[in-house]
């Protein structure tokens, strides 16, 4: 059910007349920047999951419900990267236009590419379980940009030509940014290419990118290692000349110092995986978010 | 004392059809067959309702009520849905045991859908027998009965229950009380009771809830809470029911964040809450507040408490485990209501029972609710029924004969795949 008396009460608060047309929610922080920036002050955007805060396991509240219920536009993630949203779009009762971010996107499957059943004695694979983390790849990011303009010109059809020329603009720097990105790992050794981190968010940036990771979690933070991973993580660090170990903003990173220790290697910085930085954190926008992680990884990785 | 056939270690499955009785097998093919539940979706909710006056569990497939299985069992049960619906416990207070029923529902989650698979219900291999069971709280992965008279509480494991074997582990209390106990991240908790003296059948003092480590050792101070009852999970939030508010707990770095939320000043005075459930799909929580109100309890976000007036007394109350903002109460004139919860208002009404009135005895036979995907399945003691309701528009979709005085009710089941 819409709750018109709140939104009546919004649509007459001058401040908000003038400019914003769109309420959005967003799911995370990082699709709430890409909103932010193709939306600009047409849109009030609320983010659910918001800085170093883990949507994995995120546990939505009666206000995330209400704020669906009013919304115009919702923003999604996908690929079962938000497992509260499903319950939560159901208990708002939500009219809004659900949006999958990742609709179109190169994705990965899941590293275990689905799942098995028995039946009659055969093994049939279920594949179809997807790596959630796809804005890792910058040209993944530009989909969702797509995304968004579309779903916005959609919804606020006197705006359209706004929200284009803002994801125009945006795509641009994504590019750049790309370049960039590309530049940095270019200018590494080949051998120099093999980096430790705590969840296996960085799938994306691999096959983007060409660095690889080794982890000892899943592809999901709830998953954790267990001795058996850490003692195999410790051998591939050894076998594949892991050079750097980096923790994470949004996981529990004892783990990390204790595979540090046990590999002689020093944590050699934070990356950002699933979530923003706080605005005076090193990773306050998407773009922030993806020069500081190739920076931090590049350099690592470059020490002899 | 559950009855046991033929020497056979295990609860008595008494099978209402002839057909069932011959070749469980060959009834799970047909049955697997007449559903299509050979492939493709499937939703399958399984009710299980326990007598007021005899010691029985009858258990039925909701769409198909002549799917029926029947369970004896020592006296009067409460049932709790555990393990995720695999498994019911049967609560006997009055006669010092639990007994266990896998539902024959479970589900295997592979993220983008769950399996569902789909068996007789059956009794577990053993029961617990104990000073008054009472209080029964699953989560984190276990399953704790307080036993109210012994002064401790068992913990089983949910995965093992869901397989019918029940191992416990025990948790003992400083002094036996009307409590409860739970795991909560690292820590165990448990209420506490005063020292003091009582007599007779006098309630002994509960002042509130104190985290305790594996060794059972207190960790922290006890959060007061002073008659400490009713508890829920909801997201990462215990919350439980006291004179002073609603006390909730959150695992925290390093021990568990207490808080009290106190009742609000605009609230009817003398009245508290004391019993609350916990939404699964958003961190909310309803109580009830006096015989005639509810409460919605958030516990980060103001307002942390809304009351909700009912029209008449309060007779139960359910959550829909699907849809978070619905939840239903049934009042003492024989309505049943759906509530918004994100509004804090009622929604729709409409009268499915005759009355039952909440004067007497609080145990005396009347309506309990529960919700069965689109359906609230209500229990009619007097018409010897479990009455089928529309979440919908709260219309009545069909009856299920239940022998005796059909009372306390419990669901298993939903929606998954069959490959």
């Amino acid at each position: 059910m819409k709750r018109w008396l709140i939104c009546t009460a919004l649509a007459l608060t001058p401040t908000w007349a003038g400019a914003a047309s769109l309420d959005v929610i967003a799911s995370f922080s990082i699709l709430g920047d890409m909103a932010q920036q193709v939306g600009g002050d047409r849109i009030v955007l609320r983010t659910l999951v918001g800085p170093d805060a883990d949507a994995h396991i995120y546990e939505p509240r009666p206000a995330d419900a209400m704020a669906l219920a009013r919304a115009d536009v919702v923003l999604t993630n996908g690929l079962e990267f938000e497992g509260f949203m499903d319950r939560l779009i159901a208990a708002s009762d939500t009219d809004a236009t659900i949006v999958v971010a990742t609709d179109g996107a190169d994705t990965l499957e899941d590293p275990n590419g689905g799942h098995y059943h028995f039946i009659d004695g055969k093994a049939i694979f279920h594949a179809g379980a997807h790596d959630p983390h796809a804005w890792q790849s910058i040209a993944n990011a530009q989909v969702y940009v797509a995304n968004i303009a579309d779903a916005f010109c959609a919804a606020d059809a006197d705006g359209c030509d706004t929200y284009r020329a803002n994801a125009n603009a945006y795509t641009a720097e994504l590019t750049k940014l790309d370049n960039e990105v590309r530049q940095m790992v270019a200018d590494l050794p080949a051998d120099h290419r093999t980096g430790v981190v705590p969840h296996n968010a960085y799938r994306y940036f691999t096959k983007a990118y060409g660095i690889e990771f080794l982890s000892p979690q899943g592809i999901s933070t709830e998953s954790e290692a267990s001795a058996a991973d850490v003692a195999g993580l410790i051998r591939d660090i050894r076998a594949k000349n892991a050079r750097a170990i980096f923790s994470e903003n949004i996981a529990d990173n004892r783990m990390i110092e204790q595979i540090a220790s046990e590999a002689d290697l020093e944590v050699a910085g934070v990356l950002y995986s699933d979530a923003l930085s706080p605005l005076d954190g090193p990773a306050p926008n998407y773009v922030d978010l993806m020069r500081h992680n190739a920076q931090t990884i590049t350099q690592a990785l470059s020490a002899k | 004392m559950l009855k046991y056939f033929g020497g056979a270690s295990v609860l008595a499955l008494c099978l209402a059809s002839a057909s069932f009785a011959h070749d469980t097998h060959n009834h799970d093919h047909e049955h697997a067959e007449k559903h299509d539940h050979d492939h493709g979706d499937v939703t399958l909710y399984r009710i299980f309702v326990g007598d007021h006056e005899a010691g029985k569990v009858t258990a039925f497939d909701l769409t198909e009520p002549d799917h029926r299985w029947s369970f004896d069992t020592t006296g009067q049960v409460k049932l709790y849905p555990v393990a995720g619906g695999a498994a019911v416990a049967a609560v006997q207070s009055d006669n010092d045991q639990v007994d266990f029923i896998t539902s024959g529902i479970s589900f295997r989650d592979h993220g983008d859908h769950a399996d569902i698979e789909i068996a007789d219900p059956a009794a577990a291999e053993k029961s617990l027998q104990g000073p008054r069971p009472f209080h029964v709280v699953s989560h984190g992965g276990k399953v704790s009965i307080n036993y109210d008279k012994g002064g401790y509480a068992e913990l089983l494991d949910e995965h093992e229950l869901s397989h019918g074997h029940v191992e416990t582990t025990r948790f003992d209390q400083a002094r036996a009380h009307h409590g409860f106990v739970t795991p909560m991240g690292e820590y165990t908790l448990s209420t506490v009771a005063s020292d003091a003296q009582v007599t007779g059948d006098e309630s002994v003092p509960r002042l509130g809830l104190q985290a305790f480590d594996a060794d059972g050792k207190a960790q922290g101070d006890l959060a007061a809470c002073t008659a400490i009852h009713g508890e829920a999970f909801s997201g990462a939030y215990l919350a439980a029911g006291c004179k002073e508010g609603v006390l909730t707990a959150t695992p925290e770095e390093n021990g568990v964040a207490f808080k009290l939320l106190p009742y609000p000043a605009d609230f009817p005075k003398d009245v508290t809450t004391g019993t609350i459930l916990g939404s699964k799909s958003v961190q909310m929580f309803l109580g009830n507040h006096g015989a005639d109100g509810l409460v919605v309890i958030d516990p980060v976000d103001e307002p942390q408490m809304r009351r909700i007036s009912l029209p008449f007394r309060r007779v139960d109350f359910a959550l829909d485990p699907a849809k978070a903002a619905d939840a239903y109460v049934l009042t003492e004139d024989g309505q049943l209501h759906r509530i918004d919860m994100l509004d804090g208002k009622i929604e729709a009404s409409a009268k499915i029972t005759a009355p039952y009135s909440m004067d007497g005895h609080w145990n005396d036979p009347r309506p309990r609710i529960a919700v069965a995907g689109d359906e609230v399945v209500v229990t009619d003691p007097n018409a010897g029924v479990v009455r089928r309701i529309a979440t919908k528009d709260l219309s009545e979709i069909g009856t299920v004969k239940v022998e005796g005085k059909p009372y306390n009710i419990a669901v298993t089941g939903g929606s998954g795949v069959v490959h």
